[in-house]
């Protein structure tokens, strides 16, 4: 028992004293009427009475306390990381199924008799955390990047309960060790034994420059194949690139290796780096990495050959230097075979022309080859012409820039068969009235002469700035080839193509016929408009030529760093084209998949996706009015650098560390989690507190009192 | 017979046809390579008329370059300059100062690939026409000042190996210049080259050449053909490839 007043203890004690002082004066008072014992006795009553309200004043109350249990919820975990998916050790099937064998199956079905004795919740533990219902479990799958133990216990952190988690140890951890639960580990798989190769990281520019040498590094891990030695191979589609030898010295071993070779061909390429599959492996899709490079030219190298010093040379000289993306090498015929040369050696500046050497091996290092002008006849045998035909199938790029010595000399040769003009037989060369140049019909449409007004000053009406050029004093006779597409031609009496434009093989080619093109310079520099529309011309041709992307009129922006199965990706589109813009994505096995296009609202912006639903290199294909363009993207697949080892090294440290245990799958498991239950169990005093004075018996006891002085007091006459 | 109407009709036709016919005969206005001489008010603009003969075909007889025999005369007014592939400006006296209009049109000229090479005939430093022509070349690129030109130019390398330049007479042994960027537009001497190439119309020669007599003028042919190749080529023999060659026939 004990007491809590509901007055202070002083003036409990004053109103003690008082009431004594009156009860005492008042049997002083009435003893005189009834005599002492009578008196005494009223006196008494009136005291007990009293003293009873004193007491209610003190507030006496009896306490009892009673202790209570309360066993914890249990959170049952099951990783679902891709590693789960893989055999475990108990010839059960997967790690996964290990696991739910260990839950589920009879005699011993942990989970049921948990759930007789917990309040039992089940959750798969992937990247984040998913409430599982028992019959979800039987259907549960792999899927996902590692589980994210430490998200997933901070989550269940609030409500605090036993953590019983099952998995093989591959987990993303870092040890947060306040407020967190100590899990019960169950670890699933079996290290012993296990074998596999991976390519564990690959670290390769997304870039590359041609004819610039490229390293990949290369990280490869082992299990279970100490001492063996195995190749690595780096190959552009099918074709091998380079490869290298490793060696595994340890189990589990590491090592890395560079793989370096060289990109001689622009654009975008599918490379692969793999590993060949070793017997006993338990996994091989992890053996291969993708990756996608985008091969640029770091400047275009332009060989031409002019066949004599001319306005035309030294102009075109002096855009080709100004452009500092294009390195330029040239050749000018400074003498013809019956020219006379009247020093000895030792006085001439003269240099052989090397034809062999650039036209039997060098040709190649070329992106654009350039004739002005050039009787190739008097210094090179024909069969040269057939090495320019078959650069130009490769790839490259050909421009034959006209004059008075020039296309006559084509005529049966590899090079007329690439041309996508025909030479008309007739006297070839017109140098009689000069003439002006317009744009023809499908012209205005082509890159080469898509101006704009970020060209230069005065390209409002780009169509116009063609006819406002100074007239050409010269061109040559030439018929467009179907192949060909005329981009200007003469205003003359006649019309005759002055700029056509074709392909052949992978190449592009060009035809300028006239030799008066630095007109186009100096008039305008002479009428006051400066030099920009010869300069934008021969870099437009050139870059045209030689497939530049800046000259693309569609523009395909990826993201940077691929991509991972099932995440949507976003393709952004921007064209110049306006409308007519298509997009299709095709996964690696070359079918096409699902995908959306659709206007951002910004003129020619669009903004594409698609879901990949599995891994390898995708193509990106936008088609428009005037072509089509392609970009390739790497999607990592769920199994590509997987390192799939059972991890129980790291079960164990996460349970050091977060105060937790590891058991073993021969444990009696049931038996090992109550005994955990039990000390993680809930513990409470319950305390009871019954107040004396509220109760009815000290009522009456106080009215009995009083009833019991009051009738005596009439009985004997005081009242 | 014939009317007057029929007559006439037939005239017209015939001149027609002669004018069209003149036309494709004196071919096209700008063909490969011509000297365009400038006129100029005051001083004498023209002091060997006759040197364009003799340079244009010792040019067509050495080089793959085709010229023609005639020069134009033009004015820096000449809506046409901007064409020219040499603009060629000669004389012995001061000469009046251009006007602002034609330093601009040749400021103008230079600066955007054009080509000038003028020739002191009398070739006396600071006096008649060296002192008029240096004045304007100050006036029109004032950044820049004529300077004597490095035996490793391009226009000493530019057809031949030079070591020095000729002339009808030997005032220097090199040339001057003004250099923009890796372009000389302006190249000038006082030996008076012209002097050395010209040529009466019964083949003598209209100078001799002092003090180095007929291998100085030879010199001047040599000077002249390089400058012309220089002046359709540009800074090409600085190209990397013709390094090694040069180099090794230097050492010759």
């Amino acid at each position: 028992m004990t007491l809590m007043p509901i007055f202070p203890l002083w003036l409990i004690l004053l109103l003690l004293f008082l009431g004594s002082g009156l009860v005492l004066l008042q049997y002083v008072l009435i003893r005189r009427k009834l005599g002492s014992s009578r008196a005494l006795v009223i006196t008494l009553l009136r005291c007990f009475s009293f003293f009873l309200l004193i007491s209610f004043a003190l507030n006496p109350l009896f306490v009892s306390k009673k202790e209570h249990r309360v066993s914890p919820t249990l959170a049952i975990l099951i990783a679902t990381s891709q590693s789960m998916g893989l055999p475990g050790g108990t010839g059960k099937g997967s790690r996964l199924e290990e696991a739910r064998s260990l839950l589920l199956d009879e005699p011993r079905g942990l989970l049921k008799r948990l759930k007789e004795k917990y309040e039992v919740k089940v959750y798969a533990l992937g990247e984040s955390l998913r409430t599982l219902e028992e019959e979800e479990l039987s259907r549960l799958r792999v899927g996902g990047k590692n589980a994210n133990l430490s998200g997933a216990l901070e989550k269940l952190g609030s409500g605090n309960p036993l953590v019983v988690l099952f998995s093989d140890g591959n987990l993303q951890w870092e040890n947060k060790s306040s407020g967190v639960s100590s899990p019960l580990v169950v670890p699933v798989g079996t290290p012993d034994g296990y074998k596999d190769v991976l390519i564990k990281s690959v670290k390769a520019p997304s870039m590359a420059f041609r004819g610039r040498e490229v390293t990949i590094d290369v990280t490869l891990k082992g299990y279970g194949y100490r001492g063996l030695t195995l190749p690595v191979v780096l190959k552009d589609g099918n074709r091998l690139l380079t490869g290298k030898s490793i060696r595994f010295n340890e189990n589990p071993s590491e090592a890395t290796l560079a793989l370096s070779f060289t990109p001689q061909e622009i654009g975008q390429h599918s490379l692969s780096v793999s590993v060949l599959p070793q017997v006993g492996e338990s996994l091989v899709s992890n053996n291969t990495v993708n990756l996608s490079l985008k091969v640029m030219r770091d400047k275009m190298r332009v060989l031409m050959v002019s066949g004599s010093p001319s306005m035309n040379y030294r102009f075109m000289r002096m855009a080709l230097k100004s452009d500092p993306s294009i390195d330029l090498l040239s050749f000018v015929i400074l003498r013809t075979p019956s020219d006379v040369l009247n020093v000895p050696l030792q006085e001439q500046s003269l240099i052989p022309f090397p034809v062999e050497t650039l036209f039997s091996k060098e040709l190649t290092e070329f992106d654009l080859l350039i004739f002005d002008n050039f009787p190739y006849h008097f210094y090179f045998h024909p069969k040269y012409l057939g090495a320019i035909k078959e650069f130009v199938k490769g790839g490259g790029s050909f421009a034959l820039m006209g004059g008075p010595h020039l296309f006559g000399r084509y005529g049966g040769t590899p090079i007329e068969e690439i041309l996508p003009v025909r030479l008309t037989g007739k006297e070839d060369y017109r140098r009689d009235f000069p003439s002006g140049v317009k744009v023809s019909r499908t012209g205005s449409s082509h890159p080469i002469l898509r101006w704009s007004a970020g060209d230069g000053q005065g390209v409002n009406n780009p169509l116009t700035l063609w006819e406002e050029l100074p007239t050409l004093d010269g061109f040559n006779l030439l018929e467009p080839k179907n192949s060909g597409v005329v981009l200007l031609e003469s205003t003359d009496r006649e019309t005759w193509p002055i700029l056509v434009v074709g392909s052949y093989g992978k190449g592009r080619i060009l035809v300028l016929a006239t030799d008066y093109t630095w007109k186009w310079y100096s008039g305008m520099v002479a009428k006051g408009r400066g030099n920009w529309a010869y300069l934008k011309f021969i870099e437009k041709m050139v870059r045209w030529l030689t497939r530049d992307p800046s000259l693309d009129p569609v523009e395909i922006t990826l993201p940077e760093r691929g991509g991972t199965v099932g995440e949507e990706k976003e393709v952004r589109i921007r064209t110049k084209e306006g409308s007519g813009v298509s997009l299709s994505v095709f996964n690696a096995d070359g079918i096409k998949i699902r995908s959306q296009l659709k206007a951002t609202g910004q003129s020619g912006e669009y903004l594409g996706s698609f879901l990949p639903e599995k891994g390898g290199i995708y193509k990106v294909k936008v088609e428009t009015l005037g072509g089509q363009w392609e970009e390739s993207l790497v999607i990592t697949g769920p199994m590509e650098n997987l390192d799939g080892a059972p991890d129980h090294e790291k079960l164990r440290m996460i349970s050091a560390s977060s105060g937790g245990k590891v058991l073993q799958k021969g444990d009696d498991l049931l038996k090992e989690i109550e005994d955990y239950a039990r000390k993680k169990e809930s513990r409470f005093l319950e305390e009871k507190r019954l107040p004396l004075w509220s109760t009815p018996l000290t009522l009456i006891l106080v009215v009995t009192l009083l009833g019991m002085e009051w009738y005596l007091r009439r009985r004997w006459g005081l009242i | 017979m014939i009317s007057r109407r029929k007559f006439l009709s037939l005239g017209l036709a015939v001149a027609a046809g002669y004018l069209f016919h003149s036309r494709r005969v004196h071919g096209a206005p700008f063909p490969q390579f011509f000297f365009a001489q400038l006129k100029y008010r005051g001083g004498e603009w023209d002091p060997n008329p006759q040197f364009v003969e003799s340079i244009i075909e010792e040019l067509e007889l050495r080089t793959s370059i085709d010229g023609m025999k005639e020069r134009r005369i033009t004015t820096l007014m000449d809506p046409d300059l901007f064409f020219y592939p040499l603009l060629y400006m000669a004389g012995k006296y001061e000469f009046e100062p251009f006007t602002s209009q034609e330093r601009e049109v040749l400021k103008r000229f230079l600066t955007y690939g054009g080509f000038l090479f003028a020739e002191d005939a009398i070739g006396a430093r600071g006096f008649g026409f060296d002192r008029s022509f240096r004045a304007e070349m100050k006036e029109i690129v004032p950044n820049h000042d004529l300077k004597r030109l490095p035996s490793d130019h391009s226009v000493f390398r530019s057809f031949y190996l030079l070591e020095g330049i000729g002339g009808r007479q030997r005032v220097h042994s090199y040339l001057e210049g003004i250099t923009i960027d890796q372009w000389t537009p302006v190249i000038y001497s006082q030996n008076d080259l012209s002097g050395a190439w010209a040529r009466d119309k019964l083949g003598k020669w209209v100078h001799d050449c002092v003090p180095g007599g007929e291998p100085q003028r030879s010199l001047a042919f040599k000077t002249g053909i390089n400058i012309i190749v220089y002046s359709l080529t540009s800074d090409y023999k600085k190209d990397l490839v013709h390094h090694p060659f040069i180099k090794r026939r230097q050492n010759l």
